[in-house]
């Protein structure tokens, strides 16, 4: 026997009288702060001291194992190391494995043992480590899910409806669980939005790293072009694609104080994957660049390219090398452009463009997945590779003109 | 034996499935990280079981693809025990979903979980009386710290199934007596 919906609750209502007793609402600190994070005109300047915090201690650790431990120890111990023992000097096999012979410093050196470890566990792990690990608290203690109400609310007010802020954020740590929380997403509309939109325009934790370690003077210019582009693209795509997005409901958990053996869990499996499913991935993209370097297809693909590059997004033809790269680990592949010589502007351009560009193989190959259970894998595909090409021109062409306008270089 | 944990979003089912398991899957204070499901096994009353850690469902009518996921999980395994985890500071809430399998015919235990939230927020929950009510075992956890989750585990093997109709009197009679 079954009851329908309304009995349902009526005969809950009846146990819960029976049995539960709701004491007097307590208004604790807890339930103040509560408040005070998700109204617009107490929780933005709370938000800003947070991200604020967060940039502080972001600093404070990369930069301690970074440029205090990580810099000397590649430099000035294992680059000479490796140049005095490696045998073969002038072979393919030297040039792939520890680069050019000359190279004063791992960052320049370009071989799969100097800048690719280098990138590898000298930037990118002190950088993810320090970001999941502030990311693991916020979210532990359900100050997450507070912001994300916070930036719905935001998104209202300036006439944005039904982003999924969870999605999003969730995004900015990795872009494949990223993908995978929009299961939770109710229409197919709205799951291929946002699927999409986040993997062209959230760059990762890694990601975000790499350029907060290396050019933290333009971290700021580049994720607002990228937010707008979302936003914007997001609005688009909305009024393009037939279906319906409706609101989105996010449960709101109370704060809790995190626990250290949570925390230390979450981070560990965190650091464990970026050893077994990163590193081998960054070391490959400084392999295959360095291999179709030798092969002649990079130079061949550089003048192949360079009309469109400099012509249309105004950065150098050396940046398609990192682009390649870029297929496999956005990280390096910021790495190697911040290694190249060019403007500030045409840097960050070219990173606009690598985020923008097409998403890494493990998100793409998540949207596959999860493309099946939204609509079909030809028409999730289709559309994705759409859009891409779509916002890769647009909005990396716009990036240029803008600079063209206000003139700066 | 097949245990499912089923519950809303973001109420420690992950949690509760690490105490049973000594599995090591994440838990947030988020709802919605578990979007698959994630198995285990371990011994309870001496016999080995397999529990699964459903993703978190308001009802057992879909939604959204995690919730859907949800009820082919509860589908596929017909004989399986299901322990409804509740928020204890939302226990209405949480008593649909379980009610809703209990009128499937599952035999159920409930987990009162964050029972400390309930006692820091003053609500009280008279177990035995819910217990007696229900007819199915009642167990407050805390699944963070993991107090209660022995008991739970023992109370998995009493769980049974009730009779709706048997229940619906019950319910009314409570009436009766005000």
């Amino acid at each position: 026997m079954k009851f329908d919906t309304e009995r349902r609750w009526e005969l809950i209502d009846k146990i819960s009288r029976e049995t539960v007793n709701y004491g007097a609402d307590k208004t604790t600190l807890k339930t103040i702060l509560a408040e005070l994070t998700v109204k617009p005109l107490t929780g933005i300047p709370f938000a800003v001291a947070v991200l604020y915090g967060f940039w502080a201690f972001f600093n404070a650790f990369a930069g301690f194992f970074t440029d205090g431990f990580f810099v000397p120890f590649f430099d000035n111990l294992w680059l000479p190391w490796l140049q005095d023992i490696f045998p073969l000097e002038g072979s393919w096999l030297y040039y792939v494995l520890v680069g050019d012979p000359g190279a004063t410093n791992s960052f320049e050196a370009f071989g799969i043992l100097t800048s690719g470890m280098f990138v590898a566990i000298g930037i990118v792990l002190p950088a993810i480590v320090a970001f999941y690990l502030f990311i693991t608290i916020l979210e532990d203690s359900g100050y997450m899910p507070r912001l994300a109400v916070l930036v719905d609310t935001i998104l209202h007010k300036i006439g944005l409806h039904g982003f999924a802020v969870v999605p999003m954020i969730l995004s900015l740590g990795c872009n494949v669980p990223g993908v995978a929380s929009t299961r939770t997403l109710e229409t197919k509309k709205q799951r291929f939005m946002m699927m999409i939109l986040l993997s062209i325009f959230i760059p990762c934790g890694a990601q975000l790293g790499v350029m907060l370690s290396l050019i933290p003077e333009y971290f700021g210019y580049i994720m607002l072009y990228l937010l707008v582009g979302f936003f914007l693209f997001g609005y688009l795509l909305d009024r393009i694609i037939p279906g319906k997005s409706p609101e989105i409901m996010t449960d709101v958990p109370p704060f809790r104080l995190p626990t250290a053996a949570n925390v230390t869990r979450k981070l560990w499996v965190k650091v464990k994957g970026f050893f077994t499913n990163a590193i081998p991935f960054v070391l490959l993209g400084v392999g295959v660049v360095n291999l179709l370097y030798l092969g002649g297809v990079i130079d061949w693909l550089s003048s192949v390219l360079e009309p469109v590059f400099t012509g249309w997004f105004g950065i150098p033809k050396e940046t398609v090398a990192p682009l390649i790269a870029g297929f496999l680990r956005k990280d390096l592949a910021v790495a190697q452009l911040s290694a190249i010589d060019m403007t500030g502007f045409q840097l960050i351009t070219s990173v606009v463009i690598i985020s923008i560009y097409f998403p890494c193989i493990a998100t793409f190959s998540m949207i596959i997945k999860e493309g099946r259970r939204s609509g079909g894998i030809l028409k999730v595909l289709g559309g994705s590779l759409l859009t891409l090409s779509t916002v890769v021109f647009l909005w990396g062409g716009l990036l240029h003109l803008i600079g063209m306008v206000l003139g700066v270089r | 034996m097949t245990i499912l944990l089923m519950g809303h979003p973001n109420v420690g089912k992950s949690a509760v499935f690490n105490r049973l398991t000594g599995a090591n899957i994440t838990e947030s204070n988020y709802p919605g990280t578990t979007v698959d499901f994630t198995e285990s096994y371990t011994f309870i009353g001496g016999k080995e079981a397999k529990i699964i850690d459903v993703p978190g469902t308001f009802s057992t009518e879909p939604k959204d693809e995690a919730e859907k996921v949800a009820m082919e999980i509860l589908k596929e395994h017909e004989d399986a025990i299901v322990v409804a985890v509740l928020d204890a500071t939302k226990v209405e809430r949480g008593l649909y979903l379980a009610l809703e399998i209990m009128e499937k015919n599952y035999p159920v235990v409930i987990a009162l979980n964050m029972w400390d939230d309930a006692v820091k927020q003053n609500i009280s929950i008279d177990v035995d009386r819910l217990e007696e009510i229900l007819g199915v075992p009642v167990v407050p956890t805390v699944a963070i710290s993991g107090e209660g989750i022995s008991n739970l585990a023992n109370k998995i093997t009493e769980a049974s199934r009730i009779d709706a109709e048997k229940l619906e009197k019950r319910i009314e009679n409570l009436q009766n007596e005000i």
